[in-house]
């Protein structure tokens, strides 16, 4: 299929995700945040930096690097993807800036309306790549499709109730009752957008590095039905929260639904793994299966986070934050990134060369060190939100610092092949971030 | 059933001139036949027209020739005998091709092992001679890979979706 290969800003949307990343983890340090201080605007502006300018880019960019794929058909409106990135980045950092004016700080105040504006726009243009690639009679039929377009819908309640409540502490005629958004807002946030997006492409990624049969089960049907009908009870939730209804009922839905889909999701994996054809799964699939305890564990503490709030609905954002989506976007962007640098570089010598193995552009042993870090610092701070504990949260931090920087070193190496021994490295390498388009070809291909 | 020849359109003279090809390129499809397909020749690989063209209907199976003009085909969705059933971007015809000189059995190997080795074994192949693999899934990176290469490609699903069947035949040798 013509043009079915790499979206040439993915790892743009990948680099970008990573800065914000260490961002978010320097400043929480810095800002000496602590398992009290979570509504302090200082905590909101890192949970978001943490949230749309990691979890929210890094899904974004996986996606428009991955719905070519499931639709098997070239992204549609792919000069979008650059506008897109911007946005949501610039986007982002205003959000974050912007929560600083309600600690007094005036000058970012205009911030703090520009960010849902910008961010909206991104999110809009994605919306646009993503369903008109996405929406014909054929890949309708896919439970992945469908799971992708719920996490859409997801995205849009997100962005609705993030805005309500902007507009509410900025102090304009649009107001809504904040401590019945907030939950809601939060499992759009988590649930509606990251997870079911996280459903929809770990399908196809758990198959083809398991070696698993492709082939949807019962399971994943009824996950989707569950998905869908929990945004739908999510968006009346909103229309609701205009009228000014108490919305409690509704949270127990929402709440029961999740540990049922979780449950059948998990159930699914499970399948998959069990039919897999590879003996020794790679680290990426052994951590994406840490990252799965740790939803397990964040949808186990959604019942009490929703009866009783505090420091157990801290915990359970925090372990499916930091443990269920991280984990599992960090250990499976290592081997994509392998693998896109692989196919940039050596797909073009096959044949007329020895090429490496993609598995030789990396180094296990320190990634797994890193990913072992990760998950458990992950472990600490849900436990220390869980019991207040100030330094065992700060220890957390620390581990989660480290972690993320070496991931990051190791994410350079693999772009720059510098575990691959001189002699096979090609003398030319594409930029580290920055899409290669090919400068012969470019200015007269424009033209068509 | 009987299709019309594909129609032809050379857009390298209208490069030449420093023109736009867009405008020819709409004309030529406005004016194709119902089932008729567009055969397109350039200077290099129109990557932006595929989108546009599948969004009106249209397969698109690009090859590179032996002298690096690039001929894209684009197909009517649906249409095609001898194509029911194919994976967009198959190249027309390919029920026609001669039986396989050699076959490949890539079940249960990981991406992209299986690119690695139908691209190592094509570029052994004599021009025109075909090669059939079986795949775990579709090798949606080989695909630009063969066209840059001057081969062409069919492939599709298996009925039961288990497995991806896939056909290449080999263009004039590189390098
Ligand atoms: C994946 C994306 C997002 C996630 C996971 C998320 C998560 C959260 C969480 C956990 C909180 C509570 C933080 C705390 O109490 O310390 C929160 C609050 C908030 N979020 Fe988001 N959020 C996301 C996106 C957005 C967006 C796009 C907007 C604006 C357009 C937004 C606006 C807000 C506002 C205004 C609050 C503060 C409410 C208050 O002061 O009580 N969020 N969000």
């Amino acid at each position: 299929m013509p043009g079915k290969s790499l979206s040439p800003w993915t790892l743009s949307w990948f680099g970008s995700a990573m800065i914000a990343l260490l961002l978010a983890l320097v400043l929480a340090l810095a800002a000496g945040i602590g398992p009290e201080d979570f509504d302090r605007p200082e905590a909101l502006a890192i949970v978001h930096l943490f949230a749309l300018g990691w979890l929210a880019q890094v899904m974004l960019g996986a996606l428009v690097q991955f719905v070519p794929v499931l639709a098997a058909r070239p992204l549609a409106f792919s000069r979008l993807a650059l506008p897109a990135l911007l946005a949501s980045s610039l986007g982002t950092l205003a959000l974050a800036g912007g929560f600083l004016s309600l600690d007094g700080y005036e000058i970012a105040r205009p911030f703090f309306l520009l960010g849902p504006v910008a961010l909206g726009l991104g999110f809009a243009m994605l919306a646009v790549m993503i369903l008109a690639t996405l929406v014909t009679r054929q890949t309708l039929r896919l439970p992945e499709v469908r799971m992708v377009l719920v996490a859409l819908a997801g995205l849009a309640g997100l962005w609705l109730s993030g805005a309500a409540m902007v507009s509410t502490l900025a102090g304009s005629r649009v107001a809504v009752d904040l401590s019945q958004a907030l939950p809601l807002h939060m499992l759009f946030g988590i649930g509606g957008f990251l997870t079911f997006a996280a459903f929809g492409v770990s399908y196809k990624l758990f198959a083809m590095f398991l070696l698993a049969p492709e082939a949807a089960s019962w399971q994943r049907r009824a996950v989707f039905a569950l998905a869908a009908m929990m945004a739908g009870l999510m968006l009346t939730g909103l229309l609701m929260l205009a009228g000014d209804a108490g919305i409690t009922p509704l949270l127990i839905a929402v709440c029961g639904i999740s540990l049922a889909g979780a449950a059948l999701y998990l159930d699914d994996v499970r399948r998959l793994w069990q039919a897999r054809r590879r003996a020794h799964p790679e680290l990426n699939m052994s951590w994406s299966r840490m990252a799965l305890g740790f939803l397990a564990l964040s949808v186990l503490l959604l019942p009490f986070a929703i009866w009783q709030g505090g420091a157990l609905a801290r915990a359970s954002v925090f372990a499916a934050l930091v443990g269920w989506l991280s984990t599992l976007t960090l250990a499976q962007m290592i081997r994509i990134t392998a693998f896109l640098t692989w196919i940039q570089i050596f797909a073009p010598l096959i044949g007329r060369r020895k090429v490496p193995t993609v598995q030789s552009l990396t180094h296990p042993r320190r990634a797994g060190l890193a990913l072992t870090i990760w998950s458990l610092s992950a472990a600490i701070g849900t436990l220390s939100l869980a019991t207040g504990f100030h330094a065992g949260f700060r220890l957390a931090l620390c581990g989660l610092l480290i972690a993320a920087t070496q991931i990051l070193c190791e994410l350079v190496a693999i772009r720059s092949l510098s575990h691959l021994p001189a002699p096979e490295r090609p003398g030319l390498l594409p930029p580290l971030i920055l899409p290669a388009f090919l400068k012969s070809q470019h200015s007269a291909e424009n033209q068509i | 059933m009987t299709t019309p020849p594909p129609h032809e359109l050379d857009v390298r003279p209208i490069l030449a001139q420093g023109e736009e090809p867009f405008g020819a390129i709409m004309a030529a499809i406005d004016a194709l036949q119902p089932g008729q397909a567009l055969r397109m020749l350039a200077p290099f690989r129109p990557a932006p027209l595929f989108n546009v063209m599948a969004n009106r209907g249209f397969d698109c199976a690009d090859r590179r020739r032996e002298d690096g003009v690039w001929e894209v085909t684009f197909t009517p969705q649906g249409s095609g005998p001898a194509d029911a059933g194919m994976a967009p971007g198959s190249a027309p015809g390919a029920g026609f091709w001669p039986d396989p000189a050699l076959v490949l059995e890539l079940i249960g190997l990981e991406p992209p092992e299986p690119m690695v080795r139908i691209l190592e074994e094509v570029t052994m192949l004599e021009p025109g001679q075909v090669l059939f693999a079986l795949l775990d899934r579709e090798p949606m990176f080989l695909f630009p890979e063969l066209a840059q290469r001057g081969h062409e490609w069919a492939g599709n699903y298996a009925a039961d979706g288990q497995s991806y069947r896939l056909m290449v035949r080999a263009g004039a040798k590189d390098d």
